[in-house]
């Protein structure tokens, strides 16, 4: 069902990628302080684009202009980015401050810093919006490139070490998607009525529609190859070594939109790969290959969750986790299990954005990585501390939070699948991992704090825990005088953490409005483009 | 007349073998500056030795004797079967699998016999070239095979008809792998530089001379001749396999004439061609000699996959 | 085969190069030889690309697709190599986890995997050059495995680059050629990794003073 085109349309394609765009460009030109405020208006811009374009597709309506396309499920993947990126773009106002304040940032590397980010932004869109799985594929790849001067932020050995890793591994993961890509193309062009141009075989909609005469032989190899790159991007089993690095080295911001935004346009990506393979080969093969990637990265979070020392790894390990879930409810299939998948994927997103903006804050009241540093995070900074152990019980999957109810509903449509042995076994792992993460973070935030420094909110001035982390962030030699000033700015610092967390327990309890959408994005997600 | 062929083929490598040890000395000392010994040198040394009897260490059993003739009798025997002169041969059928297994039976004799000799010279030497002879068999099976896919028969006599009635046939990239593979091939199994140093007197450094260390005499003869004779027809092989323009496919007297003369010329230029380049190479040191020869039989492996692939 | 047309011997042979400098780029130890290697290995590349092009009735769009492949991999990637080989001289690997006569052994195996995965692309695949997809394949897995064994971290950018010159040897021999805006999309992606390689190399030997990344340690379970 294609409307006409027309220049609202082109508008309301537009508008996602033009917001990101228009804010790398005023962050290149503006000073700091501007520059940080109109990013977050550049993200709030591609809230705002993707709830018209929600408006537009929800009922099931197609807009197409060109290289771009939106459907439901585009919609609802930009409302996702939009939100995560709003509660990082404000945060990110914050660490920005913080830093400068502290003088550790240069107006280079602010500008650096927020021109990439917008950049990013800009990728994502463009490649949640493309209508070619070579764009969409060109997207995804500029985003290692962009991301990689964000993971290296600070120069230090550690986040050197982090940067070449996820660069190396991601762009060896989205290689291996090209030569998917290519399989399949090659596969289009042998199949169907030739295009006119072979540029069109490559769109997804004419995917979609001729994927019944794929050969199957070349659609298996096509689909390990896709799974691999793509899953190498979404931080799935076996080439999720870039994560844990990534985003504990990364700037909390950073790490919140890796977690929120990236892993889940990569996902995005399998989603719809998956309807082109299941019309070609049949739902078992994919299935099989996600249940594996699923419950490997559930077993691997679960088990690497116990030890943990430092806290910044232990959110990247259950983004891990929570991506093993999502793989888990794709490899389900059903509409359900797909609406629970997308659920979960926005819900994730919010509930990991503060997650990381509150652990970035407690990173500069603390000054230490390490989880053993950090005690009584509640008595030092209340509201911060606060909102990041909200966040956590918001990840643990208890109830208000939306992530309570997309398990749920996941959990019943594996059974109504006959997938019960799977999903009991990996609800089991789960559990694993929610008695590890409540253990480690009740030890951060519960508790009186140290007896050495009984009020003060920094910990900058203790050589202790300066000489106990490996991360040299905070080597700046600060004194005293500096610590009166936080108090009076914490008044704004907790705002975006509170508004994400509404938006998550918001969700979780009713979904009202977004119902049609997320229906049909469903319904896409799991038949493919009609 | 294929017998007399085959026969007057083996003469023909016997005598040629020990002047070919001559060219390469002579080009060598050319190269080097000096004035060299006369082509006709390692002949005179051979007579030399012949004259002498033998002797043989008081421990060593029937290996140590068994040995030279072994060796020489295998390399007659490659020599009358494979084409050399001429592509018509005696057994009708000159596998490439009996070529390779006679030339590893002569050299499992050797290495036999230098451990029957009870030194520890003998042992490394034997050691030290059944480690080449590991990795160097599977190589020279490889490279002439994947020669074989595309004519679809492994008679070399087949082969090598086949790429002298279509020259073109020899500039693919299998062809230009399985040479490269070969001429490496060629090097380790007769004990050239930059796998062996044919002329060290270090025992250290020797594989080929510390097997031989102990023999004298008309055994000496035998294995110095054997030695010569495999060194021909590794190069005969290689001219014939790549170069194969000159060899008589039928028996006429002009043909056999040309196809003499051809051949001769031919494994001159490759040991004048080996000596120069033995000249500007250094020997390699031993733990570095397993990287060449994995890297050969990967050159093989990637003809053979050439052939079958891009035909 | 007999009578083969010079084009056709001339993308075999370009084909078999493709195939030689994959093999040479594990045998060499010293770091600074894999500059040329993979210049060479663009050099056939771009011959196959020309080739294909040529063959096409309209080839003006794949003409341009070979000159920028040409470009990018003979001009600027050894461009952007000997940069980042000026940050690191005399690096040779001197410990690779796997030692160079069996990667050799391995790489051979590779080539034979290599062969039996893209059988179902070279029964699919209707160009007359799709037999000739294991050599793309194998590049890909070579290029795999050195990224995977060697520790010195210009390895792994050329390891990373054999890999896209196997995926595009791939693309172009299986499917004559992706379209050209994914090409240059693709070729514009691999020049920005391949800078943004060489600029975290230029910090890991300030951080590090070495571009050995073993010493990458640091982080880990």
């Amino acid at each position: 069902m294609n409307l006409a085109l027309s220049d609202p349309v082109a508008g309301a394609l537009l508008g996602p990628v033009a917001a990101p765009v228009a804010g790398a460009l005023l962050a290149a030109a503006l000073p700091r302080r501007v520059a940080a405020w109109t990013s977050l208006l550049a993200a709030l811009g591609v809230l705002a684009a993707g709830l018209a374009l929600a408006t537009r597709t929800g009922q099931g309506a197609t807009i197409a202009d060109g290289l771009l396309r939106a459907d439901a499920l585009t919609a609802w993947l930009v409302v996702a980015v939009g939100a995560v990126a709003t509660v990082a773009c404000w945060a990110g106002v914050h660490h920005l401050a913080d830093q400068a304040r502290r003088g550790e940032l240069t107006p280079g590397a602010a500008r650096r810093y927020l021109v990439l980010v917008q950049a990013f932004l800009a990728c994502m869109t463009v490649a949640v919006m493309a209508a070619n799985v070579g764009l969409f594929w060109v997207a995804v790849e500029a985003t290692t490139i962009v991301t990689a001067f964000l993971v290296g932020h600070q120069r230090t050995r550690a986040s050197v070490e982090a940067a070449w890793k996820y660069v190396v591994l991601c762009s060896i993961g989205v290689g291996i998607a090209l030569l998917g890509t290519i399989c399949v193309y090659a596969a289009a062009i042998a199949a169907g009525p030739t295009p006119a141009d072979g540029f069109e075989a490559l769109n997804w909609a004419y995917l979609n529609e001729h994927a019944t005469q794929f050969d199957p032989g070349l659609m298996r190899l096509a689909a390990g190859l896709v799974l691999l790159g793509f899953g190498a991007k979404a931080g799935l089993v076996p080439m999720h070594a870039w994560l844990p690095d990534a985003h504990s080295q990364a700037p909390a911001p950073v790490s919140a939109l890796m977690s929120g935004v990236l892993l889940s346009v990569a996902f995005y990506g399998i989603l719809r790969y998956k309807s082109i393979i299941d019309a070609a080969l049949g739902p078992a093969y994919v299935r099989t290959l996600l249940l594996i990637a699923g419950l490997a990265s559930l077993a691997l979070a679960a088990a690497l969750l116990i030890g943990q020392r430092d806290y910044k790894r232990l959110l990247a390990y259950s983004s891990i986790e929570h991506m093993g879930l999502i793989a888990l409810g794709t490899a389900v299939g059903t509409r359900l299990a797909l609406a629970a998948v997308l659920l979960h994927i926005l819900g994730h997103g919010l509930a990991k954005a503060v997650a990381f903006c509150g652990a970035g804050h407690i990173l500069h009241l603390v000054g230490s990585p390490r989880i053993a540093a950090v005690r009584g995070a509640l008595t030092r900074a209340p509201a911060t501390a606060g909102l990041f152990g909200l966040a956590v019980v918001a990840l643990l999957g208890l109830p208000p939070f939306a992530l309570f109810a997309s398990e749920i509903t996941l959990a019943r449509a594996g059974f109504a699948a006959g997938l019960g042995a799977v999903v009991a076994a990996a609800f089991l792992l789960v559990l694993v991992a929610f008695a590890a993460i409540a253990r480690h973070a009740a030890g951060l935030l519960l508790g009186p704090a140290p007896a050495s420094e009984p009020t003060s909110p920094s910990a900058l001035a203790s050589p202790t825990e300066r000489t106990s982390t490996s991360d040299s962030s905070t080597s700046v030699p600060s004194s005293a005088p500096e610590q009166p000033e936080r108090a009076p700015r914490l008044g704004l610092r907790w705002l975006p953490l509170a508004l994400g967390l509404v938006a998550a327990a918001g969700l979780g309890v009713w979904l009202g409005p977004v119902q049609p959408l997320l229906d049909c994005a469903a319904l896409i997600a799991a038949e493919g483009i009609q | 007349m294929t017998v007399l062929v085959a026969l007057g083929q083996a003469v023909l490598l016997a005598v040629l073998a020990p002047y070919v040890l001559g060219i390469t000395r002579a080009v060598r000392a050319r190269l080097e500056g000096r004035a060299g010994r006369r082509l006709g040198q390692p002949w005179r040394d051979l007579r030399k030795l012949l004259r002498k009897p033998p002797t043989s260490p008081s421990d060593a059993s029937l290996f140590f004797v068994a040995a030279p003739p072994v060796l020489m009798a295998t390399s007659l025997l490659v020599a009358i079967a494979a084409p050399f002169v001429a592509t018509t041969s005696l057994a009708g059928e000159a596998d490439l699998i009996i070529v390779v297994g006679l030339l590893l039976l002569g050299t499992v004799a050797l290495a036999l016999a230098g451990l029957d000799t009870g030194t520890a010279f003998g042992g490394m030497g034997a050691s030290r070239e059944m480690m080449i002879a590991a990795l160097v068999e599977p190589t020279l099976l490889l490279s002439v095979f994947a020669l074989s896919v595309r004519v679809g028969s492994t008679d070399l006599a087949t082969i090598v008809t086949a790429g002298a009635t279509d020259p073109a046939s020899v500039f693919t990239p299998a062809s230009a792998l399985a040479a490269a593979a070969l001429a490496i091939v060629t090097l380790a199994e007769c004990g050239r530089v930059p796998v062996d140093n044919p002329s060290t007197h270090l025992e250290l450094t020797m594989v080929h001379e510390a097997m031989v260390l102990e023999y004298s005499g008309r055994d000496l003869a035998l294995v110095e001749w054997a030695s010569a004779l495999r060194l021909t027809i590794l190069l005969g092989l290689l001219a014939n396999l790549f170069a194969p323009w000159g060899v008589a496919t039928e028996l006429t007297p002009a043909a056999l004439a040309v196809g003499t003369a051809a051949f001769v010329a031919k494994v001159g230029g490759l040991a004048a061609v080996l000596a120069a380049g033995e000249v500007f190479a250094a020997k390699l040191r031993l733990f570095r000699v397993p990287e060449l020869l994995a890297g050969s039989f990967a050159l093989a492996l990637l003809a053979v996959l050439a052939a079958a692939v891009l035909g | 085969m007999h009578g083969a047309t010079w084009v056709e011997q001339v993308f075999n042979l370009a084909c078999g190069l493709l195939l030689l400098t994959a093999v040479g780029a594990l045998w060499r130890r010293e770091t600074s030889a894999l500059i040329p290697i993979l210049a060479v290995q663009g050099g056939a590349l771009t011959v196959i690309a020309v080739l294909l092009a040529s063959g096409h009735a309209d080839g003006t769009e794949a003409m341009v697709v070979a000159a920028v492949v040409g470009l990018l991999k003979v001009v600027i990637i050894p461009l952007l190599l000997r940069r980042v080989r000026r940050l690191v001289r005399n690096a040779r690997e001197t410990r690779p986890l796997v030692n160079v006569a069996t990667s050799l052994l391995a790489a051979a195996g590779l080539c034979l995997l290599a062969y039996a995965a893209a059988r179902p692309l070279v029964a699919v695949a209707e160009t007359p050059t799709a037999r000739a997809t294991p050599v793309g394949l194998s590049l890909v897995l070579i290029g795999f495995f050195l990224a995977a064994t060697r520790h010195r971290a210009i390895s792994q950018i050329v390891g990373l680059l054999l890999i896209d010159n196997g995926i595009a040897a791939t693309a172009f021999l299986a499917t004559d050629g992706v379209p050209l805006i994914v090409e240059l999309g693709v070729c514009a992606d691999l020049v920005l990794a391949v800078l943004v390689l060489q600029v975290l190399t230029a910090r890991m030997v300030h951080t590090f003073g070495d571009g050995d990344l073993d010493d990458l340690r640091e982080l880990h379970d």
